[in-house]
């Protein structure tokens, strides 16, 4: 990918002398020193560093950024090809990062000046949807009034379609949706999320929306030494750490509950250290007496996962 | 401070046999005092007498300000004397004024009467300032305790209100006094007042000394005002007033032209300062119960507050009026003609307009203050000001403010109507800018300029008062920064 | 006549432009902004109708600019104005209010004195639209 060679080299000097950080120097401006203006780069490291694995997706957003920066300076230049269209689908299973993603998403297009506020408005369909008539197309302007100048996220967008209900007012929501979608690209980025063979329904029965998406982006699940990483990370931000045995029976952990229904990738890796912090508080409260060390306080031990019940042999929790 | 002179005497025979004992044997001296959060804090700026030790002239102010008299007495025994008597708790000199110290006194919340600010006063500056051993005494500011400020009653209308009845939001309101101030008719004076009017200005005023002279008498003057503003209501729509300046020799007739006041339809009238505390308090109530805004003019403050050394600060005068119940208060201009450091100046405003205030020495303020949800006072910047500062004015004291350009709309070349105008316009055109992120300080008078292309009254304003400024060093400014004044 | 109500009535008509700096403003302040409109300007009629309920948790003027795009499409000739609010304690009302929209005529109003004993005069201040046409029929 072209812009990642371009992102390297932003420690060497501007092919101009670095007189001008403008994006408007001219003939001879590098794409490394309009990249470094918009303070892209560092986002993009940020993304690379903060998100376990995602590899696709993180290569579509370094496409999306590159195809803004390029389109910034060939407008400079007069080349104009109007706005590029930047609606998207993320789909992926619970706990993939869809909304994660959504955010620094919105971030990014801010720096680039696609969107000029940069925040995310995160719905449902009872957000948007009334339940009485009239009450509809309220609800969803107001929504779109808030995300105006930023992003809208909506989760578990093919509920705003159901066909068994033919009087359903989730269509006139799409219909608003789509006219807002088409006239106002200047004013706001909308994210559609959900599973991914529900959304390939509900493309299939609006194709009208289907057509204002230009970007899909498929969340794959994590593996499991990806969530290891994650659940590493997780004790790191709230002062906790396996102990060696600890972290062994974790990885056995993440095999037996990926293997089981509603495994919720991230978010079951929560769960369990939430579940796990709750024993170990329970451990050293019954043992009273014993002395609380940091070293105690800080420290997860084999146990703590052990007592879960994914480890109870027939057990689906 | 801890010699042996200033420590109290707790043995009961020595403390009250017959004769005279310092100030601080007496018991009005207590370095180690923790002041209560109901307690009244004052504190004073004193230059003792020569030879006079700074801690005994503390506590002869506290004692003086409390229960002592100069010799002991033995009926203090029969009363809770320990706890009456006022207690001086720091004094430390003042920042590079040798001689001066600062003194600071704590009272308990039971030696004042609730809701008087003429008990208030006749306590804490009653006798103080007379007192030989001291050259010279200011009261600096004053920390009143919430339970205090709730026996008050506070602003009848406050800014919130006000801005309500008049409709008017988002920017200074703007005034005019009626020049010259004395010998119009009634009639060429109501004729300033709907000139003024219909030009843009939201008010005209009466001036301090304007009351039922041969010139014109007050019913005169009250008649012809009004139909001045309810012609130039017709005119543009809006909402307008005069402050009616009900000052008058007895509670009685003031009460008289009140009434009046109120019968042609006015929104507002005027008392100045001189008339007292206690008629002021009376007053405030009168327009509490009919929705009239209350207009105070300071007049006379100046022979008390403006020497550094001796007298009232203008802050603690302030924060008695908004105890007492004022809805405008003139509070100084910074950059007109009047006495007025820029940032001491702010420190007033901020009096009157705090939901709390916070201590902020550069500006003056040596107490936290809990107003108690006492409603704001609307400052008024008078005197001396014109179009071309609009910027300055806008920056340094924001929205809640009454701009009174007298001389700067009347004196306009092309007509009243036409100075009105170019205030209006240039005042639209710095909140249009300031809300727009445009660096007004720096580029206020180019902004001016721009607006003047399509403004003629504000291009002659800027042709004739664009140079004058009042640049002399102020006598009232902070001992804690070294303060620049503003050109 | 002009009506001067509104906090920049002496400029020229702000440009949607202009009006979408000044909501900006509001918006970074936090302050929740609604657009009104009513044919009856008189200086104390307060409650103009309400064009939808005040935006809240907006961060941006573009869903205000399109509401008032509406307003004024469907009352070319009427005065509309907008309105900010701020719900500080203390504060808890109006921060600012711009005429955006008026009629292309403005007839004003009468000054309409009774006279009472002692020179005395009561004031009246009445719309000449207002006096002429009912509600909805007057610009």
């Amino acid at each position: 990918m072209a812009i990642n060679a371009t992102c390297e080299s932003t420690a060497s000097p501007p092919v101009n002398g670095g007189a001008s950080h403008s994006l408007t120097h001219g003939a001879n401006g590098s794409l490394a020193s309009a990249l470094a203006d918009t303070g892209v780069n560092e986002l993009l490291g940020e993304l690379d560093r903060d998100l376990i694995g995602l590899a696709p997706v993180k290569t579509r957003i370094r496409e999306i950024a590159a195809l803004l920066l390029v389109d910034r300076l060939r407008r400079e230049r007069g080349f104009s090809a109007g706005g590029p269209s930047l609606h998207m689908c993320f789909t992926g299973n619970p706990g993939t990062g869809k909304t994660t993603v959504a955010m620094r998403m919105a971030t990014i297009l801010h720096r680039l000046g696609y969107i000029r506020k940069g925040h995310l408005v995160a719905v449902t369909r009872d957000d948007l949807v009334g339940q009485y008539i009239g009450h509809t197309a309220p609800k969803t302007k107001e929504v779109l009034k808030k995300a105006m100048g930023g992003v809208l996220f909506i989760d578990e967008a093919y509920y705003l379609y159901r066909p068994e209900n033919e009087r359903d007012y989730g269509q006139e929501a799409i219909e608003i949706l789509l006219q807002v979608m088409e006239n106002h690209r200047d004013d706001l980025v909308v994210i559609l999320a959900g599973y991914k063979d529900r959304m390939a329904r509900f493309f299939e029965s609006n194709p009208g929306m289907s057509s204002r998406i230009a970007h899909h982006i498929d969340f794959p699940d994590y593996q499991a030494d990806e969530l290891a990483l994650i659940a590493q990370r997780m004790l790191d931000a709230m002062h906790y750490r396996f102990d060696d045995e600890a972290k062994i029976v974790f990885d056995d952990y993440l095999t037996r509950r990926m293997a089981q229904p509603h495994f919720a990738n991230a978010r079951s890796v929560r769960n369990a250290i939430d579940r796990a912090r709750l024993r170990h508080a329970y451990r050293l409260y019954s043992h009273p007496d014993a002395a609380t060390s940091d070293e105690s306080l800080t420290t997860i031990a084999a146990a703590d996962l052990l007592a879960s019940r994914v480890f109870a042999d027939g057990d689906t929790r | 401070m801890g010699a042996v002179e200033n420590i109290q005497i707790t043995d009961a025979k020595r403390r009250y046999s017959a004769g005279v004992l310092k100030y601080a044997q007496m018991g009005y001296w207590d370095g180690d005092y923790e002041p209560k959060e109901t307690d009244l804090l004052a504190l004073f700026r004193i230059t003792p007498q020569e030879g006079v030790d700074p801690v005994e002239a503390a506590a002869a102010v506290a004692g003086e300000s409390s229960t002592a008299t100069w010799t002991v007495v033995w009926t203090d025994r029969l009363t809770a004397c320990d706890m009456y008597r006022a207690k001086a708790y720091r004094v430390e000199p003042v920042p590079n004024q040798s001689g001066q110290y600062f003194c600071y006194v704590a009272y308990d919340l039971s030696l004042f009467e609730e809701g008087s600010i003429a008990n208030l006063t006749a306590s804490i500056i009653g006798n103080v300032f007379s007192f030989k051993p001291l050259k010279a005494a200011r009261l600096e500011d004053m920390r009143l305790p919430v339970a205090y400020v709730k026996t008050f009653r506070g602003p009848p209308t406050g800014i919130i209100v006000e801005r309500e009845r008049l409709d008017k939001y988002g920017r200074p309101l703007l005034g005019a006094t009626v020049k010259p101030k004395l010998g119009l008719s009634g009639r060429n004076y109501g004729r300033v007042v709907y000139e003024a009017l219909k030009g843009g200005l939201d008010f005209t005023k009466d001036d301090e000394n304007i009351n039922s002279q041969p010139f014109m008498h007050w019913r005169d003057r009250f008649l012809y005002c009004m139909e001045g503003v309810y012609r130039a209501s017709a005119a543009s729509g809006e909402v307008k007033g005069h402050y009616l300046n009900i000052t008058a020799g007895t509670m009685e007739e003031m009460y008289r032209r009140a009434e009046l006041a109120r019968e042609l339809g006015s929104v507002v009238m005027m008392v100045d300062l001189i008339i007292g505390w206690t008629a002021i308090q009376s007053i405030s109530n009168w327009a509490r119960e009919n929705d009239m805004i209350l207009h105070m003019h300071r007049a006379g403050h100046g022979t008390y507050t403006r020497q550094k050394s001796h007298g009232v600060s203008f802050r603690v005068v302030a924060k008695w009026l908004r105890l007492a119940g004022v809805d405008h208060l003139h509070a100084g201009t910074a950059v007109g003609k009047l006495e007025g450091d820029p940032m001491t100046v702010q420190g007033y405003y901020n009096i009157c307009r705090d939901a709390k205030t916070e201590i902020d020495l550069p500006r003056g303020i040596f107490f936290e203050q809990d107003w108690g949800a006492l409603r704001k006072v609307m400052p008024v910047a008078s005197g001396g000001i014109h179009a071309a500062q609009m910027h300055q004015l806008l920056d340094l004291f924001g929205d809640d403010v009454v701009l009174q350009f007298g001389g700067g709309t009347i004196g306009h070349p092309m007509g009243i109507q036409a100075g009105a105008e170019a205030n209006r316009v240039a005042l639209e055109t710095m909140v249009l800018a300031r809300n727009e992120g445009r660096d007004i300080r720096n580029e206020g008078l180019e902004i001016l300029r721009t607006a003047a292309k399509s403004c003629q009254p504000l291009r002659a304003a800027l042709d004739t008062w664009g140079k004058v400024s009042f640049n002399y060093t102020s006598t009232d400014t902070s001992d804690f920064v070294p303060t620049a004044s503003v050109a | 006549m002009r009506v001067t109500q509104g906090t920049f009535s002496f400029l020229p008509e702000l440009t949607d432009e202009q009006i979408k700096r000044q909501i900006e403003y509001c918006l970074d302040k936090g302050w929740a902004v609604a657009i009104e409109y009513t044919d009856d300007p008189h200086p104390r009629n307060t409650f103009w109708e309400m064009y939808g309920a005040p935006m809240f948790d907006l961060r941006d003027a573009a869903g205000i600019i399109q509401e008032l795009a509406a307003c004024r499409k469907t009352f070319p000739q009427y005065y509309v104005r907008v309105t900010a609010f701020d719900s500080t304690h203390g504060v808890e009302s109006i921060t600012l209010a711009f005429i955006v929209n008026r009629p292309a005529n403005e007839p004003g109003f009468r000054l309409v004195r009774q006279e009472e004993p002692g020179r005395t005069v009561r004031y009246t201040i009445e719309s000449y639209a207002v006096a002429a046409k009912p509600e909805g029929a007057r610009y």
